[in-house]
């Protein structure tokens, strides 16, 4: 049994790698008596509609990221990346590289003798312009020999095909095998044969991209000497100064480590990567400030990517509804990479289940974690696989689905998805319209979790100063999910301010510690310690003014920008020129109690396809989300919001597409890698549950964006009268699976 | 992007000049190359698709984006009208709605804002490998096209080899089908051809998708006030409707007898072949008959006879029958 300090105690929270949750870890707490909220209903900031306090300057291009960081004197680097899916390099020559004007390093990458993927970096080249650096990049002569590759999951799981990896290998799992198994298969087999309807079936989603508007980047501002700025667009702003200490050789003490705004991570961005490792080490090499920023191209090519998934199924269930048997092979297809796709039966109740997981490597860039982990591709399957059970069964996908999920919370939000998309409107003869018209339509669900926990080492420091000036700091960046909002409301509410009473600096690793924002736990990590920190400051502020006021330091109010007790008041100004003239600075931490665990979540979409041209408009979806406490409901229904169009994107138009001949990819651009945009974006509707009675944080920007893609996959075969197994759903696959059907 | 000579060519003349090569026999890609929307053009030079070893700035021609009336209700339109110029435009809206409806269908509105007609009917392939730094196809001097054998879901499935690319101008097709010519200035002076006649098939010329001769430019789109430019429709499907480039497309335009009978008819095709795809057999199908469900079948039928598809778009011949019928359909509603 481990001592634990006086005041101090242990609990258990998850522990969160890469954005991945993995288990639980042991933290050492306060235990001392801690803030709480209070009732949800009695908030005057928190669960209410904020504006995001970034927003104006996001809308009026004054806010900067890291693409826009510009310092004196600054070169700018770029990558010299391998046109082969894998290869070996013979040679290197730079010569004519560095007699282009304005070069001021060509560097090849240490310990990069073979490639595995198209778009590895092999050299790195630094200039006094961008086109000088990119220029040179193209005169770095690289003689290669070129190896066997495999860059589809087809071919990989040939026999004999080439291994992408070391230790791979051909055949039936293509790339290492032996992953996680679970249950008895023969049982579940026997079960099969007692249900009344069964399906098999394979469901497959393809390798997608994080599509961050602001690509992979870092500004490394170090001249020599001792100490460094270096911007980075991550989601680990803490982990920018360790990142850099070693490539610099500084002490991390001596390096301050910038987040001012992100365009997006997804997951992608964590630590300062490749990007920022190259933009330290040419910047100390050449004692001048570095700029690296990725292109689009390398960004699909080399900056990670969320896996693919095969999911085969043998599933079945009783007449009553009752999901009997689900027998699963997952095949995670996720490149060079490794990666969990989420176990079957996914979030439902089965009396029997097997799965197993396996590997499928292909000459890809690692998959990485991607916004939820491994739970779209496996949701989507699952729902997909629930349907179809449903269908054999006659009986309600919603209704079924009710019958086996293992918690109440999902027969609530199924029947608040249900009436907010008219499911009593669902179409009863999947592919016949009514009036002859071609157009036909239909509706589908899903449900989803996650974990959006909080941990432990957030420190936040609320200062005050003698005007009343009131700023809360943190060194965690704001993702783009809302962290700025919420951190500034926790402080203003608590101190009875306004809402712009309240200026926050984060993003800036000088400040006290930080979380990294992986597997939603940032508002599950931060809100505590932000909260405690404005409750020790109007503690503080409390029993500075009590005197002043005649009152006891525990009898006095804030409100209305004002603090009151002995039935007088002060304003908010008249108190703090009490203070000292250098201000009052408190800090707080994390604390067990005002965070949670445990996010559960439904989609319904409606679509109408097109049954001529194969066309899918997605007429309408409706997400509703449990998050317990929500800090800031307009920041909640953006994320709900943005989760559903994320769905959307995977269920109808993204995926990477590879070409097996040659081992590239062929659509690494925006042009060809399909995001929805404004036109295919339907009518939203964000739902906070509000039956969750937790009154603690739980993030909830990952979960909203789970089910979305099997609930439009539903609604299109509801619409269509065929399943279509394999995402994306495009109009070529619905008018093949439309023709197939006719000759059937 | 490779370093490249820029310049402003203040008259037609000096764009002629700036733009002929020393040496006749220059590879198509060392040719200086004209800027008239740039959009298409910057992007192949930043993603080092085809080198420029100098950009002629055509811009800066003063009248050459005039939409003007020929005197007899046609159009003449200045090879530097925006994309934008043409779909906001009163007349053409009014006498010539498919082509403001295949201006109004391309991209977005930014880039229509900069986008010309010139530039519309000179725009490279969008072919996946086509785009690709890295893939030395059959239309970038290599010996293979890949499309042919690799990922082709948006490639041609008529009239396609060696190479299997499809045009991607929407106007083209429209023009075509309202029997548009265009002019033509190099060195030698003018020449006015049908719009028809200025796409090249691979077969013809796999290095360029147009007949277009070192030095020479696009000057002017001429477009005749007909019957068939009254009733006429531009019918686009895409994937992706907030912007995207045609899987399959249809210009339409038709002359109707009294007896509500097809009196002329054009049917042209994009998205589907290397050029703007007319059909005058199924034209033919489609004169002297009531554009009846049957004559329909018929006539989308028949347009699609010659379509011998690549592994992965074959759906391009349902579709594109589709919107054949629909396009007629909503032409004679």
């Amino acid at each position: 049994m481990p001592t634990t300090q006086p005041g101090k105690k242990t609990i258990l929270v998850p522990k969160i790698v890469n954005g991945v949750p993995s288990g639980e870890e042991e933290i050492v707490v306060d235990d001392t008596d801690a803030p709480a909220w209070g009732p949800k209903d009695k908030h005057r900031l928190l669960n209410t509609y904020l504006p995001r306090a970034d927003g104006p300057h996001k809308a009026t291009g004054t806010a900067k990221y890291t693409h826009d960081i510009k310092v004196p004197n600054m070169a700018y680097a770029c990558f010299v990346t391998s046109p082969h899916a894998h290869a070996r390099i013979k040679s290197v020559d730079t010569s004519a590289a560095e007699k282009v004007a304005g070069v001021l390093a060509v560097v090849p990458l240490p310990n990069v003798e073979e490639v595995r993927f198209e778009g590895q970096p092999v050299a790195a080249v630094a200039a006094k312009t961008l086109e000088a650096a990119e220029e040179a990049a193209h005169a770095v002569a690289i003689e290669w020999e070129q190896l066997p590759f495999v860059v589809t999951a087809q071919d990989a799981m040939k026999a004999g095909a080439p291994a992408a990896v070391n230790g791979g290998g051909g055949g039936r799992f293509g790339g290492r095998a032996g992953g996680n198994r679970g249950g008895n298969p023969e049982q579940v087999l026997d079960a099969l044969k007692s249900c009344d309807v069964t399906v098999d079936a394979t469901y497959t989603s393809v390798i997608m991209h994080h599509c961050c508007l602001e690509t992979h980047s870092v500004v490394c501002d170090y001249s020599g000497g001792d100490s460094a700025t270096v911007y980075c667009s991550t989601q680990g702003c803490n982990s920018i100064t360790t990142d850099a200490a070693r490539e610099l050789g500084l002490p991390a003490s001596k390096i301050a480590g910038i987040v001012y705004n992100m365009g997006g991570g997804f997951g992608s961005k964590f630590g300062i990567g490749i990007v920022g490792q190259w933009a330290c080490r040419l910047s100390k090499q050449l004692k001048q400030p570095v700029k690296l920023v990725l292109t689009r191209r390398e960004e699909f090519l080399a900056a990670g990517n969320g896996p693919g998934a095969i999911q085969t199924f043998q599933a079945g269930a009783t007449k009553d509804g009752t999901l009997v048997a689900v027998h699963c092979i997952q095949q995670a297809l996720p490149g060079i990479g490794r990666s969990n796709i989420a176990a079957q039966p996914y979030q439902y109740r089965a009396q029997h289940t097997y799965r197993e997981q396996n590997t499928v490597n292909t000459n890809e860039d690692s998959s990485v974690a991607m916004r939820a982990p491994g739970h779209p591709q496996a949701c989507f399957a699952m729902e997909s696989l629930m349907d179809e059970l449903a269908d054999k069964l006659q009986m309600d996908p919603v209704e079924f689905r009710k019958k086996n999920v293992p918690d109440p919370a999902w027969i609530r939000q199924l029947d608040a998805g249900a009436k907010a998309i008219g499911w009593q409107n669902r179409n009863k003869t999947p592919g016949k319209s009514a009036n002859g018209s071609s157009l036909v339509r239909g509706m589908g669900c899903g449900i989803g979790a996650w974990g959006g926990g909080g941990r432990g080492g957030c420190v936040a420091t609320v200062n005050i100063g003698q005007d009343g000036s009131v700023t809360v700091q943190n060194a965690s960046q704001d993702l783009g999910t809302g962290t700025r909002t919420y951190v500034r409301a926790i402080v203003a509410e608590e101190l009875g301010l306004d809402y712009n009473d309240v200026l926050e600096e984060i993003g800036d690793s000088r400040f006290t510690n930080g979380v990294a924002s992986g597997g939603s736990t940032t508002a599950a990590s931060l809100s505590p310690a932000v909260k405690d920190a404005a409750y020790n400051a109007r503690t503080e502020m409390a029993k500075r003014v009590a005197p002043h006021l005649g009152a006891d330091p525990s009898a006095v109010l804030f409100a209305d920008r004002q603090i009151a007790g002995n039935g007088k008041a002060l304003s908010w100004k008249q108190a703090c020129a009490f203070l000292p003239s250098g201000g009052l600075s408190v800090r707080g931490e994390w604390k067990p109690g005002l965070s949670g665990n445990g996010a559960h979540g439904a989609s319904f979409a409606e679509v109408e396809v097109d049954m001529e041209t194969g066309h899918v408009r997605v007429v309408k979806m409706a997400h509703v989300q449990d998050g317990g406490l929500i800090l800031n409901r307009m920041g909640a229904e953006s994320q709900i919001n943005g989760g559903m169009i994320q769905s959307l994107g995977m269920a109808l138009y993204e995926g990477r597409v590879m070409d097996a001949n040659l081992g590239v990819m062929v659509n690494p651009a925006f042009n060809d890698y399909k995001l929805p945009g404004c036109l295919e974006i339907p009518e939203l509707i964000p739902i906070i549950d509000d039956g969750d009675e937790r009154n603690v944080v739980i993030g909830l920007a990952e979960p909203a964006n789970i089910p979305g893609s099997g609930a439009i996959a539903n609604a299109v075969a509801n619409a269509i009268g065929v399943r279509i197994r394999e995402l994306p759903i495009t109009p070529d696959k619905i008018l093949n699976a439309l023709a197939q059907q006719k000759n059937v | 992007m490779n370093a490249f000579e820029f310049a402003n060519a203040p008259t037609v003349e000096a764009a002629v000049k700036l733009l002929t090569p020393s040496d006749p026999k220059t590879d198509p890609d060392q040719l200086p190359r004209a800027l008239a929307g740039g959009q298409d053009l910057l992007t192949t030079i930043k993603a080092y698709i085809t080198p420029a070893p100098r950009v002629v700035n055509l811009k800066t021609i003063q009248g050459l984006d005039k939409i003007a009336d020929d005197g007899k209700g046609g159009l003449k339109i200045g090879a530097l009208a925006t994309i934008t110029a043409i779909e906001e435009n009163e007349t053409i809206r009014k006498n010539f709605p498919g082509l403001a409806q295949a201006a109004h269908s391309i991209a977005t509105p930014q880039i229509r804002n900069m986008g010309t007609i010139g530039g519309n009917l000179c725009q490279r392939p969008r072919c996946w490998y086509f785009r690709l730094e890295t893939v030395k196809c059959l239309k970038k001097g290599g010996t293979e096209c890949y499309a042919s054998i690799g990922q082709n879901k948006y490639n041609a499935i008529i009239a396609g080899g060696p190479s299997y690319i499809v045009h991607p101008s929407d106007l083209a097709p429209m023009l075509i089908a309202l029997n548009a010519t265009l002019t033509i200035t190099g060195a030698e002076g003018s020449r006015t051809i049908p719009v028809q006649d200025f796409f090249a098939l691979p077969k013809v010329s796999v290095r360029r998708e147009n007949i277009l001769k070192p030095g020479e430019i696009v000057t002017e789109i001429q477009v005749p006030a007909t019957a068939l430019a009254a009733k006429s429709t531009y019918l686009k499907f895409k994937e992706r409707e907030s912007l995207d480039f045609a899987m399959s497309a249809v210009a339409a335009a038709l002359e109707m007898a009294a007896d509500g009978t097809v009196k002329d008819a054009r049917l042209v095709l994009a998205g589907v072949a290397p050029i703007p795809w007319r059909v005058p057999d199924a034209e033919k199908a489609l004169i002297g008959k009531k554009p009846d469900a049957a004559t329909l079948l018929n006539v989308a039928q028949i347009a699609l006879q010659d379509a011998d598809p690549l592994e992965h778009n074959a759906y391009k011949v349902p579709l594109t029958q589709t919107l054949i019928r629909r396009a007629i359909s909503s032409l004679t509603a």
